[in-house]
């Protein structure tokens, strides 16, 4: 027992058991996604950058219901509300997500009646101050008219689950 | 009295009792739409349908069928109804199905969502699905006003507010049109509504097709918080919630106070609260050079206390109309330490002497009082204007009974009808002299009540001597041979939240001081050196002479334009104040909000000038404040409750030498509207005034 | 003159042109100093990427083609940001450590043969000098974690003077049975010595080479070497030195830009030290596996380079594969393993040469 011990500590016996492991793992295939380069799929379920959508007409989504407001678990959306000017309809005269507080849970999408605010298929938007993470109605808006595209194929893709 | 089994449990009612009282005493819950308990009975939704045994076999209308309209069984057992059996609930979802037939589907952008009736109950009693694939009813929306928004899709008929106008408001402006599917509510012509009143269909319709117009879209009733507060817009001192969002009221709603306002609150107690945001004194002012700067509050306190040394006793103090007891108990105490007994409360030219017991500026048989009295007569007042809520409560007592009522002073269209007697004094003198079948009627009146407003106690065309006489008659008048035992028909009617307080606590002339008017007249002499007005800005300020004055309020009004010194304070919504209402009820607002910048509660600013002056005042919180008032005035800490004034002193009051010959009575109140600094400030208001004083000239 | 010109001729000397008889100094300082810089900087991302390999990840792949100069970046990067120096440390010495260190490596490989007669100084104690000047290594590390003024550099530094003075020892002892059977210190007599002599010779086939290199008949020193050249070094199982878990980066901690550029330039340096003495010693140097075409193409350079660079890989695979030590146990398997196995393998070959009369003695037998 004693011997055998010895005999396998001083030929290394663990060491190059775990040194031809090691040579297999190194030889295998890598899983790495090389990120910048090449992206993983994204679910259309993905939750995202938050974006606001508009009518294919131009006219915001957004009815300011304040549901995604009440619902917000992180209290990141901050809304008030009033009618417009022009036509008196029921709309937001400010919408800001803090996205420092958001937890990306989802819920203001499922809350929202008419698919207003959604999160969207984005993940990069890192920022080097915390300042620009306040998003704003506007840049909300923005975001909606950028994504605009992966955001309908991806509430058409899951439609049907809901 | 009847016997009837609720969901099986027998329960004892007054026959008269609809079973939907009934099941509420059994503690059943029966949903309603159209059915409210301070208006007539419509039966028209059919929500509250029940089923009963001992009546008809099919389901029956909770809120139309009586107690005694139910069939005792053959062997004498009590009738029954239930409202929790699948017949009920399957007809219950049958009413709620048709309703929603026509209802959009726009809760997102409804104002009533949240507080919906319709949403609530389509909870419990609603499908998950439409069976319904025609195109849905269209309605066009009404115009009703700046007050009222409508969105007559929604409506599902109850005519909760059509009841209203015509039974509380007396006014015959809103009705159902068409029949089946063309079934419209409408103002007929498409103009604004004139009631005091109108804002309390808001509350009423359980749906959203009526909501608040300058509330519209700006809040959520999850997001506000609610504070129960007292209402100052007039003296009445209705029972409110201010509803507030962060540092702002968002909305004033009515608490139900069946003493006071029942359920109702007037149009300026429901929307001056955008007077709370604008023309606000955030900061304190200095004038220098003829100009106000902002400044601090050690420049601006270390000026007034410079001024205030100099002036000896020469320095006076008249309080607004919105100011509590405690700043004016606080401002009392600093004058006494300087020597000076120059305060007032009252406005100009006042006949309520400080000599006189409390009986003389009460409104003695009380608000819930009103509905006792067999005769009542109005003396120099306009209640719809003054009160609109005390007016509908007299409407409501000459529905119910049809006593006489008759009117001495200004014509005006009170909701209900009335004998005119006559414009001034004069009339009133001959009418108790015994002169006229009224003087008959109210003669023979066990409990008359003799309402007598500011405008024939306290006007400056009338002198402070008519109004001490008009005092002495109406309590003359109001203590009849034949007045039931107890009864005080003597009915003071103020027109300000803080009058009855100050008079409480001798905010009056005393220790050689002088009225209101004099101070100000004094001031113009030049022998008042400095004028304190707390609030005050019903008075001349352009007779105050080179005085120094020092305004310390919320608003930005007659007041602090003509000051030389502002202290921003807060409004009733941002401290918590003592009112004394017409009635001598004692009632505390709550702190809604923060006042605004470097704004202060009003005491608070008297005690910091005490300090500077170096006459510091014996109290420091709140509480020490108060318990200083209470030991000083028991009366005052009994909250919610009346402290009456004495029967015997009618007796008293009604015994003074009369010695005016005549006088015009006119109402102090000459716009609703506009009454007090905040409601000047609410662009709401002014939107309504405008349309009111525009509505009378056509009229004319 | 003559000996002015003798310098320069040593110093500068370019044979070809006709300026001297031999390449000048300089030249053959600068590149060796190239060459190995750019060794290092390759070998760097070559531990990370095995590390990465081995973790089924990708490494370094951004800068250059398979990141290749990502080291490169990093030098970059760690040139153009600001040394900070800690507010109590003493400043002098606090940038003289990463100098010492970084030097000290690099002067090491002034002995060392890259080829046959390779080294810039084919000295006789050529193995003396390296033990020297790798003992002396330890100074830049206590230097610069003393001159920290802060507790976890301390520690780390203390940590660090005892494991390389304890692996100091082993070391020196497997040298000796090396040196034992070469007779010699000079490097490139090792390295000829386990050309001339050994297992293939015994055996009849002296064209295996491999076997005849001192890796086989010393086997347990070569374990013992390389297992000391790892603790020596402060690698992986045994950077207690650093422990980033318990020390944060040990003497380094408050080191940033180039002087923690110099830190980690001389520990690599230092790495590849011990690997080419490992290859020196024990691997048969610039010597090739098999002495037969077309192996015998291959320049001594070359292969040279391909033993330091697998010795290395061993290295980076330790780092890989084996997890820390804790502190207690390196110093036991220093002084309670290490130090009694080597002290009784002296002996025995030295019984053994004796005995035998085996051993190379300067090419004479």
């Amino acid at each position: 027992m004693r011997v055998g011990q010895v005999v396998n500590t001083l030929l290394l016996r663990e060491f190059v058991s775990a040194f031809f492991l090691a040579m297999r793992y190194f030889f295998s295939p890598k899983p790495t996604v090389n990120y910048p380069f090449e992206k993983g799929p994204v679910s259309p379920r993905f939750r995202g950058e938050h974006a606001l959508r508009r009518y294919p007409n131009g006219e915001e989504r957004c009815i300011a219901c304040k549901l995604c407001e009440a619902i917000c678990p992180a209290q990141a959306i901050t809304i008030e509300a009033g009618p417009r000017q022009n036509d008196g309809t029921r709309r937001t005269v400010r919408y800001d997500i803090d996205m420092v507080k958001c937890i990306y849970c989802g819920f203001c999408q499922e809350a929202c009646p008419v698919d207003a605010i959604v999160e969207g298929p984005n993940f990069e938007f890192a920022t080097e101050t915390r300042e620009e993470l306040y998003f704003n109605k506007e840049r909300l808006l923005a975001n909606g008219d950028r994504w605009e595209r992966e955001l309908a194929s991806n509430l058409a893709a899951d439609a049907p689950y809901r | 009295m009847a016997n009837i089994k609720v969901d099986g449990q027998l329960v004892e009612v007054p026959d008269y009792y609809t079973l939907m009282q009934a099941a509420e005493a059994a503690g059943a819950e029966i949903p309603r739409f159209c059915y409210h308990d301070r208006l007539s009975v419509a039966g028209n939704c059919r929500m509250c349908l029940v089923e009963v045994k001992g009546g008809p076999p099919k389901p029956q209308a909770s809120c139309a069928m009586s107690v005694k309209d139910l069939r005792p069984g053959p062997n004498g057992e009590p009738p029954e109804m239930f409202t929790n059996t699948p017949m009920v609930k399957k007809a219950r979802e049958g009413v709620m199905e048709f309703l929603l037939i026509n209802h959009p589907l726009d809760c997102p952008i409804c104002d009533q969502g949240g507080e919906c009736d319709l949403q609530d109950q389509a909870m419990a009693y609603g499908v998950s699905g439409s069976r319904f694939f025609e195109n849905k009813r269209a309605v066009e929306d009404k115009y009703m006003g700046p007050l009222i928004k409508t969105s007559m899709n929604r409506c599902i008929h109850c005519t909760r507010c059509v009841r209203f106008t015509t039974e509380v408001a007396g006014i015959s402006e809103l009705g159902l049109l068409g029949r089946g599917e063309d079934a419209e509510i409408t103002p007929y012509l498409e103009r604004a509504l004139t009631s005091e009143l109108q804002g309390n269909v808001i509350d009423l319709c359980p749906v959203g097709a009526l909501t608040s117009k300058p509330y519209a879209f700006h809040a959520r009733p999850w997001e506000l918080s609610k504070t129960e507060s007292i209402d100052v817009m007039d003296a009445v001192g209705s029972a409110v919630r201010v509803d507030a969002r962060g540092r702002e009221v968002m909305r004033v709603l009515p608490r139900v106070n069946e003493a006071i306002n029942e359920e109702w609150i007037s149009d300026k107690t429901r929307f001056h609260w955008d007077g709370l945001k604008t023309q606000r004194l955030d900061r304190p002012y200095v004038r220098k050079n003829g100009r106000l700067q902002s400044t601090t509050w050690d420049e601006a306190f270390a000026t007034v206390a410079a001024r205030i040394k100099q002036a000896g006793n020469r320095v006076g103090a008249i309080a607004g109309d919105l100011s509590a007891v405690e700043e004016m108990y606080a401002l009392k105490g600093l004058l006494a330490s300087i020597g000076s007994g120059m305060t007032d409360v009252r406005p100009a030219m006042s006949g309520i002497d400080p000599s006189m017991p409390r009986s003389a500026y009460l409104f003695n048989p009380t608000i819930a009082g009103i509905e006792e009295a067999d005769a009542i007569l109005i003396i120099g007042a306009n209640p719809r204007r003054e009160a609109a809520v005390l007016n509908a409560r007299i409407r409501k007592t000459w529905r119910a009974k049809g006593i006489p009522v008759a009117v001495i002073g200004e014509q005006a269209d009170l909701t209900y009808p009335y004998e005119y007697l006559g414009a001034g004094f004069e009339t009133l003198a001959d009418l108790a002299a015994g002169n006229g079948a009224f003087a008959n009627t109210l003669a023979n009146a066990q409990r008359p009540l003799i309402i007598v407003g500011e405008g024939a106690v306290s006007h400056a065309s009338l002198g402070k001597q008519a109004g001490r006489d008009t005092i002495a008659l109406a309590a003359k008048l109001a203590s009849g041979a034949n007045v039931a035992e107890g009864w005080n028909g003597f009915a003071l009617l103020h027109n300000a939240a803080s009058r009855v307080g100050g008079l409480d606590i001798g905010f009056v002339p005393h220790n050689g001081g002088v009225c209101s008017a004099d101070q100000i007249a004094m001031a113009g002499r030049g022998e008042l050196d400095v004028l304190i007005l707390l609030g005050a800005d019903e008075y001349d300020t352009s007779a105050m002479g080179n005085a120094f004055v020092v305004y310390i309020g919320s608003h930005g009004d007659k007041g602090a334009n003509r000051a030389d010194v502002i202290l921003p304070g807060a409004t009733y919504t941002e401290k918590s104040g003592t009112y004394v209402n017409t009635e001598g009820r004692v009632q505390v607002t709550t702190r809604a909000v923060f006042p605004p910048g470097d704004a202060k509660e009003d005491w608070a600013i008297i005690r910091a000038l005490s300090g500077v002056i170096g006459q510091p005042l014996p109290y420091n919180s709140l509480s020490q404040l108060r318990s200083a008032i209470y030991a000083e005035f028991p009366h005052l800490a009994r909250i919610d409750q009346i402290t009456p004034g004495s029967v015997g002193d009618l007796a008293t009051l009604a015994g003074a030498a009369i010695k005016t010959q005549s006088a015009p009575y006119k109402s102090r109140v000459s716009d609703f509207y506009l009454s007090n600094p905040i409601a000047r400030a609410s662009a709401v208001m002014a939107e309504c005034a405008a349309m009111a004083s525009g509505m009378r000239q056509a009229a004319e | 003159m003559d000996f002015i010109n003798a310098a320069l001729d040593y110093l500068l000397g370019i044979p070809a042109i006709g300026l001297g008889t031999q390449i000048g100094f300089v030249y053959k300082a600068l590149a060796l100093l190239v060459g190995l810089l750019i060794f290092t900087a390759f070998i760097l991302l070559a531990d990370r990427k095995v590390w990465a390999a081995v973790q089924l990840r990708r490494g370094p792949n951004v800068v250059g083609p398979f990141g290749l100069l990502q080291s490169f970046a990093d030098l970059l990067k760690f040139v153009f940001k600001e040394a900070i120096i800690p507010a109590g440390a003493d400043k002098i010495l606090f940038l003289a450590a990463p100098l010492i260190t970084a030097t000290l490596a690099l002067a090491g490989w002034v002995v060392v043969p890259v080829f046959d007669g390779g080294a810039m100084a084919n000295i006789n104690i050529g193995i003396l000098y390296l033990l020297g000047v790798s003992s002396l290594g330890v100074y830049g590390v206590i230097i610069g974690g003393w001159a920290s003024n802060s507790k976890y550099p301390f520690l780390g530094a203390l940590r660090s003077a005892a494991q390389m003075v304890s692996y100091e020892v082993s070391i020196g002892l497997v040298i000796i049975t090396v040196l034992l059977c070469v007779g010699s210190l000079n490097l490139n007599d090792i390295i000829l010595a386990q050309r001339d002599m050994g297992l293939a010779h015994a055996i009849g086939v002296p064209w295996l080479t491999f076997l005849n290199w001192f890796w086989l008949p010393l086997f347990p020193m070569f374990v013992v070497f390389y297992i000391s050249a790892l603790a020596e070094t402060n690698r992986p199982p045994f950077d207690m030195v650093e422990g980033e878990s318990e020390l944060v980066a040990g003497f380094m901690t408050e080191y940033s830009a180039t002087p923690y550029l110099l830190f980690m330039l001389g520990e690599y340096i230092s790495i590849l030290l011990m690997c080419a003495m490992t290859t020196v010693l024990f691997l048969g140097g610039w010597t090739s596996p098999i002495d037969l075409p077309p192996f015998t193409w291959i320049p001594g350079l070359i292969w040279f380079f391909i033993k330091v660079t697998l010795v290395f890989f061993m290295f980076a695979m330790a780092k890989s594969i084996v997890p820390r030590y804790r502190y207690d146990q390196l110093m036991r398997i220093g002084w309670k393993l290490f130090l009694p196995l080597s002290l009784i393998m002296v002996i025995i070959v030295a019984f053994v040469l004796q005995l035998t009369g085996w051993g190379w003695h300067g090419g004479v037998a």
